[in-house]
């Protein structure tokens, strides 16, 4: 009976979600060779570049997941109660962004028989040994976060009030676990100062990975309304859209001196035009994600646009993931004349988990209630009123 | 500002490239001691290749392995403590610990450890001055034990610098003006004196300041970060809270405070009445 009813509810899903699975089925069968054949057979990664493409992504997603953290705090320590909507899906969306950062850096562990090993012998001087900590503690806090969404419509949901009495807490201890693992992410690069070129290296690596994670958070709330919009008709409200909008353009400006101001403090500032290529990274790596945002972010009517919100946050988040590629791969000083792209296998692997994380998504999102308090999208409905709150 | 710090009893290599034939015994001895494959073997050649013109050619060539820094990045980098200063000053490495995640492989500012690519289960390989072999009443690892040159001599750590430095001030010309190791990432236990430029033999140019002394400086300051921040947080919360109760509280009180002022103007009037 029961397995009738599973199968049925399997085939009543549409077509979307069978691609996915083919895709996270596939990308799964490759990390699976991986694990069983050793990391010299599957990827390219050698002395000269021992990390790669998974390193980049890893620093990507987290910094996307950053959204979480920023909002939890606006939301809670700030008081900025009309966001409140957000804070399921954005929650959700930094736990699957996590997860797949755990999931791709068990891959990256060459001895991932001892992943535990981080639990059991630490040390305080890495920022790797931080950045796991963190990852790991920050992670259940994500699922306590979401812990009322999934035992909402359950026969539990009466330790939603439990859960609610602690929030204000985790949320905290939430929020400065996210400060110290986001910083820390560009702290690991400090130690590795002879491989990074001086455009990128500075003591401020992790200031800057933290306020870049800001903007990231923020950008990925933005275009995710507009995007949720599309795909599971349930948004924002416009305003709070724009509310979120606001405060891009404030971060990145800080973001901007502070990098600008460390090369100029450090003598370094001729570099922006005697690098080359690597000149060119950094320009372009500041326009498409610092100096075009600002500019979009700072016009009320674009905050106010669903698509103009989005391409502003698809700036930002381009911006960031290209600082995070280049801080952690292209940028790496070559040794021997050495250079390093990716195996099929390390893309395919990376593919497989995002499809898995875009899968699992939606799942949750189809059979939870997370745009519980989001405006239902009436796109036939003249009517303006019906766009106000179903929720709260 | 280093952590750990240098004593007496270090031992240290003197590797002088003038003697170096290029015979790579070095590598055989390494690989049989400490039964590694060829490929991983903890010690390998770096060389300048063949430079000048016919009949006034030279080839100029140096082992080269783990520099058992003062201060080595690769510590500071471990995320699980694999990698460890041990007595004597030598940098051993746990491999009964090692989680594999090649951290240590990109902050070595000399690129010394090595990764068993092709093993399915891969460890981190790296000169421990066959630490095992000392340990049997060896006098010295199985690199200069084997060199037939003594291009590569092993002993206490001052001693071996002190004998660097007395080869260039005795050869006039010889070698060039510059102990490789001496300095290098903030000083290391092995020491380099050779007749061609050191950037020629393919040496990294390592800065005087061990990367990891910067790194102790930020990770040293995440409990302080992390309490700041804790309090800051709490402090915003609880301020926002209070400041939402007050304005509540104060519509509140404005409400009787206006009832009162209307019911003095009554007063008032009522008096004026009268």
């Amino acid at each position: 009976m029961m397995i009738k009813k599973i199968i049925d509810e399997i085939k009543s899903l549409s077509v979307g979600y069978y691609i996915l699975a083919v895709i996270a089925a596939a990308g799964m069968s490759v990390a699976a060779y991986r694990l069983y054949a050793g990391l010299g057979a599957t990827t390219n990664l050698s002395k000269a570049f021992p990390w790669g493409i998974w390193i980049s992504f890893d620093l990507s997603t987290v910094a996307f997941s950053g959204g979480a953290f920023t909002l939890a705090a606006l939301v809670y320590v700030f008081h900025l109660h009309d966001l409140h909507p957000a804070v399921r899906p954005t929650v959700l969306a930094g736990l699957i962004g996590y997860s797949s950062v755990l999931l791709i850096l068990f891959m990256d562990l060459g001895r991932w028989d001892r992943f535990y090993h981080f639990l059991i012998y630490p040390n305080l001087n890495s920022a790797l040994f931080e950045v796991s900590w963190c990852i790991m503690l920050y992670s259940t806090i994500l699922v306590y976060e979401l812990s009322p969404a999934l035992l909402e419509n359950s026969r539990w949901s009466g330790l939603i009030k439990v859960v609610e009495k602690w929030t204000i807490p985790m949320v905290i201890a939430g929020v400065t676990l996210s400060t110290l693992h986001q910083s820390s992410l560009g702290t690991l690069f400090v130690v590795m100062s002879p491989r990074v070129h001086p455009l990128w290296y500075s003591m401020l690596l992790p200031v800057f990975f933290l306020i870049s994670s800001l903007a990231a958070g923020l950008a990925m709330v933005v275009g995710g309304a507009t995007l949720s919009y599309w795909i599971f008709k349930r948004t924002l409200p416009e305003n709070i859209v724009a509310e979120l909008g606001w405060f891009i353009p404030w971060i990145l400006g800080v973001y901007l001196v502070l990098k600008l101001g460390e090369l100029e403090i450090t003598d370094e500032l001729h570099l922006l035009f005697t690098s080359g290529v690597y000149s060119a990274l950094f320009i372009t790596e500041l326009i498409i994600g610092v100096v075009i945002p600002i500019v979009l972010f700072s016009i009320k009517r674009l905050r106010h646009s669903r698509v103009a919100s989005l391409v502003g946050a698809l700036f930002v988040l381009g911006g960031v993931v290209l600082n995070r590629f280049n801080t952690s791969w292209f940028t790496i000083k070559p040794v021997a004349g050495q250079t390093y792209a990716p195996s099929w296998m390390e893309v395919a692997i990376l593919i497989g988990v995002a499809a898995t994380a875009v899968l699992a998504y939606s799942l949750i999102a189809h059979y939870f209630p997370l745009f519980e308090e989001t405006v239902r999208v009436k796109r036939q409905s003249k009517v303006r009123r019906e766009l106000a709150h179903t929720g709260d | 500002m280093s952590e750990t710090t240098s004593n007496e009893n270090d031992y240290g290599f003197l590797i002088d490239a003038s003697r170096c034939i290029d015979c790579r015994a070095c590598l055989v001895a390494c690989s049989v001691q400490n039964e590694t494959p060829m490929e991983t073997t903890r010690i390998w050649i770096k060389e300048t290749g063949v430079t000048g013109q016919f009949p006034d050619l030279e080839r100029y060539s140096a082992p080269y392995h783990c520099m058992h820094c003062e201060d080595p990045s690769c510590l500071s980098a471990c995320t699980v403590g694999a990698l460890q200063k041990g007595e004597n000053g030598i940098v051993t490495y746990d491999q009964d610990r090692c989680i594999g995640c090649r951290y240590c492989m990109y902050a070595c500012p000399f690129q010394v450890p090595n990764y068993e690519w092709k093993q399915q289960l891969p460890l981190i390989v790296k000169c421990d001055m066959c630490i095992s072999r000392l340990g049997e009443g060896e006098s010295e690892p199985a690199c200069a034990a084997t060199c037939p040159t003594d291009a590569i001599i092993f002993g206490r750590k001052s001693e071996m610098l002190a004998e660097a430095h007395r080869r260039i001030e005795e050869n006039p010309g010889k070698y060039i003006d510059h102990v490789y190791g001496e300095h290098e990432n903030g000083g290391t236990a092995t020491f380099y004196v050779s007749p061609a430029p050191f950037e020629d033999l393919g040496f990294p140019s390592a800065g005087e300041m061990s990367p990891a002394y910067s790194n102790r400086l930020v990770t040293h300051g995440t409990p302080t970060v992390a309490g700041a921040v804790a309090v800051g947080l709490s402090s915003i919360y609880l301020t926002i809270k209070h400041h939402e109760e007050a304005m509540e509280a104060l519509k509140n009180g404005s409400t009787h405070e206006a009832d009162n002022a209307a019911d003095e103007e009554t007063q008032v009037a009522a008096q004026e009445a009268a």
